[in-house]
């Protein structure tokens, strides 16, 4: 097995994660091409851009029947970001006009829903630089001190998981906003990890050399 | 609680970085873009603002050549605007590496341009950048095109429209305090956070570390720092210091981190 396959399903930068995992000195693909996910050592789901559009690609291209193989039966280590995090739940209300909840992915008991902070002057999208509260140690947070975990997040929609065990991580921002989601090889962070410099790119090495 | 937000502002004029006073005034070279990145990336600043001063076909291909090889190497949230004026345009920028781009003229020119952006990239993908400058003592107004063109908008009515049209942030830069490091401006900052629902940027008029509070203070969620972080000894990493020994809510200092 050779190579991360970071998955393309026609989302616009994945330039950042790619770079990320070079510069953690691990060789990035690209793809969304059955064979090469099948040789990933590790599978990335960047996510950048609306939930709907992006699980219709996901469906169009037999993506999610890919990640089903490889990630949920054969157990390839696995890591969502953003966007690819929220489409591992089971439904999400973005964009929802017309009151029909999108289907997601359906790997956690968890919706997605629009931030709602109960403090009006709190801007919507939650960007920028917020500390993530551990509910539990993970692999992936190894050697990243607690006062370093601040984490860069960008959005307006946040997953919430009816199993408090899935639960890793969380942020605070006028109400609880989930951050890291854990489950066998299945790991997932609604903040970006190669945008957050140091502690971010701690995180993906972690997760690069990580064999659950 | 999210954190508020140190930003190196840069300008670049044929892919060097320049500095000015008032827009115009005091042109001064500031260095290569990519190495002044990578050595704020070491003080761990927490985002960083890219314009291109002076756009035009030959300067957007090198913006995007070096926003492509700061995202090599400097693993923060960029923001990248200048002369943006199709989807066309923002897809190359966020292809190169850019997180947010940033819209200015044409979103005054063509505001169903932020909206058609916004709906395509995401609401969070688009920060639009307002000039102003005060044309009598009560009144400020926003000027485009560099500073070159005076539109007849109240700054803080148009930033109140641009997130009706979706934009993700606000970048409100004072003309009158650009270069000058005299502080911001304050009353404009108040009266933009109090508002406004996005996040609000401000620029124009830091000198000081007790500038950079005051506009903290006054409302904005991130401030964008040009000259102060070129031309004095105040660098990132002791702004961050001082603020977060004054109590404000920033990251902890890189040295801390380490």
């Amino acid at each position: 097995m050779s190579g991360v396959a970071i998955v393309d399903y026609g989302i616009n930068n994945v330039r950042s994660v790619r770079n990320a995992v070079e510069y953690c000195g691990f060789e990035p693909v690209v793809t969304h091409d059955a064979g090469a996910i099948a040789d990933a050592s590790h599978v990335i789901l960047p996510g950048v851009g609306a939930f709907g559009d992006a699980m219709t690609n996901i469906r169009a291209r037999g993506i999610d029947e890919l990640l089903e193989r490889h990630v949920r039966e054969k157990g390839k280590p696995f890591l969502a970001v953003c966007l690819g995090m929220q489409l591992l739940a089971k439904t999400s209300e973005e964009h929802a006009d017309d009151g029909v909840l999108h289907s997601g992915l359906g790997w956690f008991d968890a919706d997605v829903l629009r931030l709602m902070p109960n403090d009006p002057a709190l801007k919507i999208p939650h960007m920028g630089w917020n500390m993530v509260a551990k509910e539990r140690s993970h692999p992936i947070l190894d050697h990243i001190r607690e006062g370093n975990l601040a984490f860069y997040f960008v959005h307006s929609f946040a997953m919430r998981c009816n199993a408090p065990e899935d639960v890793v991580g969380h942020a605070q921002y006028g109400q609880q906003v989930t951050a890291i989601i854990a489950r066998d090889n299945i790991v997932a962070t609604q903040f970006h990890p190669e945008k957050s410099q140091d502690s971010g790119i701690e995180l993906m090495s972690n997760f690069l050399r990580w064999n659950p | 609680m999210l954190k508020k937000r140190l930003i190196p502002k840069f300008l670049l004029r044929d892919g060097r970085l320049v500095k000015y006073v008032r827009f115009f005034e005091n042109e001064r070279a500031a260095g290569n873009p990519v190495t002044t990145a990578k050595v704020y990336n070491d003080y761990g600043v927490d985002e960083l603002i890219v314009l291109d001063i002076v756009p035009s076909e030959a300067s957007r291909h090198r913006v995007v050549e070096i926003i492509e090889r700061m995202s090599e190497e400097i693993f923060m949230p960029f923001t990248v605007g200048g002369g943006v004026k199709t989807l066309d345009d923002v897809n190359a920028l966020l292809r190169a590496g850019a997180d947010k781009v940033s819209v200015n003229s044409e979103a005054v020119r063509r505001p169903e341009f932020l909206r058609e952006a916004a709906r395509t990239f995401g609401d969070q993908c688009m920060t639009v950048s307002i000039d102003y400058k005060k044309i009598s003592p009560n009144h400020a107004s926003v000027f485009i095109d560099g500073g070159r063109e005076h539109v007849a908008l109240d700054p803080i009515e148009w930033a109140r429209r641009c997130e009706d049209l979706h934009c993700g942030e606000v970048l409100l830069g004072s003309i009158d305090r650009d270069g000058t490091m005299s502080g911001y401006d304050l009353e404009m900052i108040h009266r933009a956070a109090n508002v406004l629902s996005v996040p609000l940027i401000v620029s124009g008029g830091c000198g000081s570390l007790q500038h950079a509070i005051d506009a903290l203070e006054a409302g904005a969620s991130a401030v964008a720092i040009s000259s102060m972080f070129l031309f004095t000894d105040h660098s990132p990493i002791k702004l961050r210091s001082h603020l977060f020994s004054r109590g404000l809510e920033v990251r902890a200092s890189s040295s801390s981190r380490n």
